[in-house]
């Protein structure tokens, strides 16, 4: 079969799967599998911007930003999800943009504590000012629509809608990445020097990075909270930047699919050892440990390393048979 | 509600109380129907002392309520069984756990905590016609119909506290009040405080407000005490011990006056019992020969304490009879409107014109504050503590207050920018 | 007036503690080139060393206080034997590996005290200094501030006048010019380490009586320290020091006017100014990107 036509039907195939599952499953679990869709957008955002070579620690707090505009938003100018999701996205973005000119001075190690620090000033401020953050406890009452009948408050038709903005979402980052913008990333990210000498800017990359990857997990913090009805500060806090760097580093994030394989595989981790729930982030603390030094590139890895290793034991086993 | 229906509980209790409870023939009790209660609280984290011990406290009463053959409702014996869920005080984990108890476990009745927690169930809950009751009446919302608040009627019974202090220490004229700057317990609890001290004529001269990450206390204690307050008044309880602790180190010889005295004998240790002594404060121990007066709704208070302290010996905290109370007046409730189902017993409980307070003279309110007549308010105990003990020494009508000065408590709460209808 | 001196004090000796675990960051960082994100959870072992054993155990104390800095001690040098050694050329992955410790370490707490509200440690030293009438400082944070002084002291005196001190340095400087110089580089990686962890441990020791303990604690203390060593400077024990001393002091009194969230949210939009303005701190040597 002919390789696009391959990758149509497993697409088509994936998608069916998609639509089945909820209605398969028991309620506690649908709410996980919305939860792990907004999740996938969450990582294959922050993988763009790790694209530049660079570990932002503010992923978290931009969903964050993200999810208090679409709250203030909703309840203060009443409108719907149609409007808050995108303006969620754009005020991240916009905040990315005016963080870029203190940050983006820093590289590497000072640029990983920088964006640490302006992330939990901002976490700070939603404690702090409780007007019109509301503070510790937060805010509720934002809810999703009621259109035509359909309750989008059930999971079912939350998670239909999830998945498509999820998806058109997703579409758009790819293209980025394939795009001559992503080339360039690349080559900011690899070969920094090389590229400033023919003229690329990278300073406007990385930014363009930066801004673009929170644009998306703003719209991912606003999905999260018209199905939740609540956002406080503590869900974006540091335990939850953990996560997401847990799921882009085991996954791997050479490939566009790698940090969504460390999402999924890791949620249905967590799931199965719920019943461990004291010991929960110790075995995270050690899955992250182990995957560092014995995969680090990544479950994205594990099917070329397997037709290497399997390519070496075919090769030792017929080496093996000519001398016997 | 009839006196009779009270009495018939309160004496099948006493009675296994008195038999020692496990003589009952298994048949007995395998022929009763079960009403499931679920707990959708904080076992684990910060806010854990005021779940935990809930549920402990719980248990004591449902297992005494089972020894002694259930209750009876619609004509049918029914035995209590908890179903808890730990939240953690996260509101993720707080709408998972809520789910699964409705749906999976299906429960009659769901008792939380309150917050951030019970609003993020709140849209589910209502639609789904869940009876759900919460420690805190300012989650009460318009719109809320299945949320009732019928024990604690967080903070209002605050203003008691004060106006023992005015009428006993006329002397003390200003005071200054510290908390934690949420909105869910430390500014609502300080706007309570400063509509009862404005009402007893006492000047408030400073409002501390701090965050949740504080470790070290001195230099707000020491910024307080600058300003020579008669009067010290915490108005949170997350950080009462080290409070107490700066307090006394810094040598501070006036009035203290607090929401909740968790763990005082703690605090009694690090600082002394000559320093703790006059700590006027809201939450009783159920040893406390007051209780046993009439008006009390409780069913052998001095024996539920000292059940609880000999199974759990140090974690005695202000719920630990809130959520019993809370669930004795569900089953009255229940018994009223002759089932479980949540919609029966809440048309039950809103139909009576006094309702069942643990303390007495219950009466519906609330719409003029939160928009809905959700939370019971009656009369709440006075605490000070004596010889290192704490003691009621009196009970005052928080209903009382506020129908004379709800105006002035609904004016600071919008100063705080606190919701208010 | 009295505000301002007992402001002063609390901030002293706040800032005693912010050195402690400030130095140990350096020392790792500086030495090893690794940021020790599980920082703040050494302390938070330290702390609850002192309240599983001096205060539910009953053990003095001072050994109590030996006993925390040794077994915080063990812990920092087997992360660096089975953690950052192999993970030496790439300091992100040492990061990533100490974020697991920071999980692991929270866990163990919490299976040790339960859950619940914070452990509190009653101060084994009772009593108050009082001065001039109205300055009044429990003896307890005065033997904290005494032995931070002295843990200190005998630090440098360690770094500058010992042959391992000075190895460290020359370790900090430049690696492979000090392997060249025939220094064992894991040696010199364990010492740091060593030292950085117990200087960890002995914070969490001495603040213990004077804090909530709970699995939560090292957050704060992870900010602090990389607040005082950003604004001190990156590869700069000295100034290290005396960032820890100018931010506590600065802490405390924004706390006492302001509030402690304002507080730490004014010391973190600190840290990201002296990173745009003055990347190299107060004291640091400049660093080519």
């Amino acid at each position: 079969m002919p390789g696009k036509l391959k990758k149509i039907l497993g697409g088509l195939a994936l998608l069916a799967v998609l639509l089945v599952l909820p209605h398969l499953l028991e309620f506690h679990h649908q709410d996980l599998l919305i939860f792990l869709t907004i999740n996938v957008l969450v990582v294959s955002s922050y993988r763009l911007v790790t694209l530049t070579g660079e570990w932002s620690l503010i992923h978290a707090v931009m969903m964050g930003v993200g999810g208090y505009t679409a709250t203030l938003l909703f309840k203060n100018l009443e409108l719907g999800m149609w409007f808050t999701l995108p303006l969620a996205g754009v005020v991240a973005a916009m905040v990315a943009g005016l963080l870029c000119f203190p940050l983006f001075r820093m590289t590497q190690f000072y640029f990983l504590i920088g964006s640490f620090a302006a992330g939990e000033a901002i976490r700070l401020c939603w404690i702090e000012f409780v007007n019109p953050f509301g503070g510790t406890g937060g805010l509720s009452g934002v809810e999703p629509p009621l259109i035509g009948g359909i309750d989008f408050l059930e999971p079912v038709p939350y998670f239909y809608l999830t998945l498509a903005v999820v998806g058109l979402c997703l579409l758009i980052l790819y293209r980025i990445e394939k795009s001559r913008i992503g080339l360039t990333l690349h080559s900011v990210h690899w070969k920094a020097p090389l590229a400033e000498s023919v003229g690329v800017d990278t300073w406007r990359y990385r930014a363009l990075a930066f801004i673009i990857g929170s644009f998306f997990v703003g719209i991912a913090g606003g999905l999260k909270v018209h199905y939740l009805g609540t956002i406080t500060p503590n869900q974006f806090g540091v335990g939850f930047m953990v996560f997401i760097l847990i799921w882009v580093i085991v996954g791997g994030y050479n490939r566009f699919y790698g940090p969504i394989i460390g999402v999924v595989v890791l949620t249905l981790f967590d799931e199965s050892i719920r019943s461990f729930d004291e010991v929960r982030p110790a075995i995270y603390g050690a899955v992250l440990i182990l995957s560092i030094l014995f995969l680090p590139m990544g479950l994205e890895s594990l099917p070329a390393r397997m037709r290497q290793w399997m390519g070496r034991a075919s090769a030792a086993a017929s080496s093996r048979m000519t001398d016997g | 509600m009839s006196f009779s229906r009270r009495d018939i509980l309160r004496a099948s209790i006493a009675g296994a109380f008195a038999a020692g409870a496990s003589t009952l023939p298994t048949r007995l009790l395998a022929a009763n129907n079960t009403a499931k209660i679920g707990m959708n609280i904080p076992m684990t984290g910060d806010y854990a002392p005021w779940g935990l011990p809930g549920l402990y406290g719980c248990q004591i009463v449902a297992d005494d309520i089972n020894a002694a053959g259930g209750v009876k409702i619609g004509g049918d014996s029914y035995n209590i069984e908890l179903v808890a869920y730990d939240h953690g005080y996260d509101t993720e984990k707080a709408v998972q756990g809520y789910k699964k108890l409705v749906l999976q476990d299906k429960v009659k009745m769901v008792m939380m905590l309150g917050g951030s927690t019970v609003a993020s169930v709140l849209p589910w809950a209502e639609r789904r016609k869940m009876l759900t009751t919460t420690l805190l009446p300012s989650d009460i919302t318009p719109d809320s119909d299945y949320l009732i608040a019928t024990c604690e009627s967080h903070p209002l019974y605050n203003v008691t506290g004060v106006e023992y202090l005015a009428e006993k220490f006329p002397q003390a004229k200003t005071a200054a009040i510290v908390t934690n700057n949420d909105a869910e317990y430390g500014l609502q609890s300080a706007a309570t405080y400063k509509a009862a001290f404005e009402v007893a004529g006492i000047d408030v001269i400073d409002v501390n407000l701090h965050g949740f990450d504080i470790t070290d206390f001195a230099p707000i204690v020491s910024s307080v005490l600058a300003k020579k307050p008669d009067i010290f008044c915490m108005a949170t309880s997350f950080y009462v011990t080290p409070l107490m602790e700066q307090l006394f180190h810094q040598g501070y010889q006036g009035k203290i006056i607090s929401c909740t005295l968790d763990y005082y004998d703690e605090i009694i240790a690090k600082t002394s019992r000559e320093f703790v002594d006059g700590t006027i404060f809201q939450f009783p121990d159920f040893d406390d020969p007051m209780l046993n007066q009439p008006g009390v709704n409780f069913p052998n208070p001095g024996d539920f304490d000292a059940k609880f302290r000999k199974a759990h010996p140090n974690d005695w905290s202000a719920v630990s009879w809130e959520y019993p109370a809370i669930l004795l007046n569900w089953i009255e409730g229940a018994k009223a409107a002759g089932s479980v189902e949540p919609t029966a017993v809440l048309k039950a409980l809103k139909s009576a014109k006094n309702p069942e307070f643990v303390f007495g003279e219950g009466r519906w309110w609330g719409s003029q504050l939160w928009g809905k007549d959700n939370a019971v308010v009656g009369r709440w105990p006075v605490v000070v503590v004596e010889g290192g003990k704490a003691r009621i020494k009196e009970y005052r009508s928080v209903s009382g207050w506020l129908d004379k000065h709800k105006d002035v408590l609904i004016k600071h709460m919008k100063e705080l920018g606190l919701r208010t209808v | 007036m009295e505000l301002v001196l007992l402001s002063i004090i609390n901030g002293l000796i706040q800032g005693g503690f912010f050195a402690l675990f400030a130095v140990g960051l350096v020392l790792i960082f500086g030495v090893m080139g690794v940021v020790n994100f599980a920082h703040g959870e050494l302390v938070m072992v330290g702390a609850y060393t002192i309240w599983l054993v001096h205060a539910q155990n009953g053990l003095g104390y001072i050994p109590t206080l030996i006993l925390a800095i040794l077994l915080v001690t063990i812990i920092g040098l087997l992360m660096e034997r089975f953690l950052f050694r192999p993970t030496r050329n790439d300091p992100l992955a040492g990061l990533i590996c100490s974020i697991g410790v920071l999980f692991v370490l929270q866990v163990a707490a919490t299976l040790v005290g339960g859950e619940g509200p914070s452990k509190q440690v009653p101060p084994p030293f009772h009593g108050t200094l009082v001065l001039f009438d109205f300055l009044r400082i429990p003896y307890q944070r005065l033997f904290g501030l005494g032995i931070s002084a002295l843990a200190l002291v005998a630090l440098w005196y360690f770094l500058t006048r010992t042959r391992f001190g000075w190895a460290l340095r020359a370790v900090a400087l430049d690696r492979d010019a000090a392997a060249l110089q025939g220094i064992n580089i894991n040696q010199i990686s364990m010492i740091a380490i060593g030292v950085g962890a117990a200087l960890a441990g002995l914070a969490g020791g001495l603040m213990a009586p004077l804090t909530n303990i709970n699995p939560h604690m090292g957050h704060n203390v992870i900010i602090t320290a990389f607040i005082v060593t950003i604004v001190g400077g990156v590869g700069s024990l000295s100034g290290a020091v005396y960032a820890a001393i100018i931010y506590a002091l600065f802490h405390t009194f924004v706390t006492v006017y302001f509030g402690g969230t304002v507080a730490t949210i004014c010391g973190l939009i600190l840290m990201v100014v002296v990173l745009i303005v003055r990347p190299a701190g107060i004291m640091g040597v400049r660093v080519s990107e």
